[in-house]
């Protein structure tokens, strides 16, 4: 989260891709960082088991929301 | 008696605004940043060729941070933020 | 902002008392705390101190704890952050071990002494009220461990045979120091009746190949405890502190073959590792459990009575958290 809350205080629109086991910790992290705004996109959990050809099905399931996360 | 208590806890929040979104991101240089966590460059993998079939960016960066038990390093990010319009992070589980 | 039992009040005046005793100004800023990067001011910091039930003169040990662990090597981002278990170990070095009475003997992680159990308590209260490490939230630890509640331990000087932990590392042996270790819970290894430095060493070893996964490698800084009995007996031998590490570096490898995912358990070698390998399944490389000999830390301490030492396993992935010392002022 720090990174994703770095890059868009400088201007940077960014998608954080995060699984979700994570959400709570990533929006507690981002309101103490003091953007509380700032959204991630979130697949499912968990990702280390899965294959190759599994998590990629995880970005074409994401991807719209990536481009949505990233352009208004 | 409990006005005498002192907070044990430290706010430090600025408030931080999100960037400005582009329309659409034809003609703009997208960084791809892998956490360095197992799997991340799969996912990161596909995301590039979806980027390519399906939208009109001018390119696509890789980078990769050396950890994911850590922010990335200032000379990381100092790289990517002269050098990109936006930026795709992940994975992190 | 509790570990969930009671806790002391923070008045004006105990919170006064500790940082007087400190002799350090109250607004001086020791550290910035990860993840939330909260002002941990000598101030703050004994506010927990008293919280957590500290005696005013602790306060100089639980400030250099917490310098260490906002060391960007130790990591306490990942550490507060991991869905592993790992807590923050401090293990006190000098006569500061003496004066405050820090427990370096018999129930040596276990409760009964007031420093002990106060100390580690205090910088836990401040990585969750000024580091953000809320249980569940941003700690998203799978198990975390018991200590989490607290986590100190002194080395027992007197009865090393060597030198100390911190003088090992470049300190005097009239400096107080803490050490601060990320650190899993302790794994206690039974071994009666070893009587020479390599039959109680291969003991020890079978203990460290499991840390973690038993087909871990690249292991970082992890604590071998031994006991007083247990020093005696492989100094007597005339090993020498590097030579119990090298013993045990050298026993705990194994061939890639045998650490393949797949391989007994599903786990093992990551892909970037095994791409190294053209046939991995047949490679008789030896890959170690721990990245370097020195990887494997030796302190003495623990009760007299019984022939055990215990294993403190590290979090310590290649970039992870490492050992840390700070020099109590």
């Amino acid at each position: 989260m720090h990174d994703g809350v770095f890059f868009e205080d400088h201007g940077i629109p960014t998608a954080t891709v995060i699984s979700s086991e994570f959400v709570r910790a990533a929006s507690a992290q981002a309101t103490a960082l003091g953007s509380g705004e700032y959204r991630t996109v979130v697949v499912a959990h968990p990702i280390q088991p899965l294959t190759r050809e599994e998590v990629r099905a995880l970005a074409d399931k994401a991807f719209d929301e990536i481009l949505a996360r990233l352009t208004r | 008696m409990t006005d005498d208590y002192l907070d044990p806890t430290d706010s430090v929040a600025v408030p931080r605004k999100t960037a400005p979104r582009p329309a659409s991101l034809d003609g703009k240089v997208v960084t791809l940043l892998d956490i360095s966590k197992a799997k991340g460059d799969h996912l990161l993998d596909r995301v590039e060729e979806l980027l390519r079939e399906r939208t009109g960016v001018r390119t696509i960066v890789r980078k990769k941070k050396p950890t994911f038990a850590r922010p990335a390093p200032d000379a990381l990010r100092a790289e990517i933020v002269g050098a990109t319009d936006v930026l795709v992070e992940g994975l992190a589980d | 902002m509790t570990d969930g039992l009671p806790v002391v009040p923070p008045t004006r005046e105990r919170v006064a008392r500790a940082v007087e005793a400190c002799g350090r100004a109250a607004d001086e800023l020791i550290a910035l705390v990860p993840p939330n990067f909260g002002r941990a001011t000598v101030e703050k910091i004994a506010i927990n101190a008293v919280m957590a039930g500290c005696r005013p003169d602790y306060l100089p040990v639980v400030i250099a704890a917490v310098e260490a662990v906002c060391d960007e090597r130790f990591d306490l981002h990942g550490v507060s952050a991991t869905t592993n278990s790992t807590a923050q170990l401090i293990v006190v070095n000098g006569p500061v071990r003496e004066a405050l009475e820090i427990n370096c003997g018999a129930n040596l992680f276990g409760p009964g002494w007031r420093a002990n159990a106060t100390i580690g308590r205090a910088l836990r209260l401040v990585c969750v009220n000024l580091g953000g490490a809320v249980p569940g939230v941003v700690s998203m630890s799978t198990f975390a461990h018991p200590g989490r509640y607290t986590y100190c331990i002194g080395e027992w000087e007197a009865q090393n045979p060597w030198e100390s932990l911190a003088v090992e590392h470049g300190f005097a042996p009239t400096d107080s120091t803490v050490a601060l270790l990320a650190a899993d819970a302790p794994i206690t290894v039974y071994d009666q009746r070893s009587r020479t430095a390599a039959d109680l060493c291969a003991t020890l070893a079978g203990t460290l190949a499991v840390i973690e996964h038993h087909k871990m490698t690249h292991w970082g800084d992890t604590l071998l405890v031994l006991s007083p009995a247990h020093a005696a007996t492989i100094a007597g031998d005339g090993w020498s502190k590097a030579d119990v590490r090298r013993f045990l570096f050298e026993r705990l490898q194994w061939p890639v073959r045998e650490l393949v995912p797949g391989v007994n358990g599903g786990d093992g070698l990551p892909d970037h590792v095994l791409r190294k390998f053209a046939d991995p399944a047949h490679d008789a490389t030896l890959v170690p459990k721990f990245r370097a000999p020195e990887h494997i830390k030796l302190v003495v301490a623990g009760g007299t009575a019984g022939r055990f030492s215990a294993v403190v396993p590290g979090w310590t992935f290649s970039k992870g958290s490492n050992l840390v010392f700070r020099r109590i002022r």
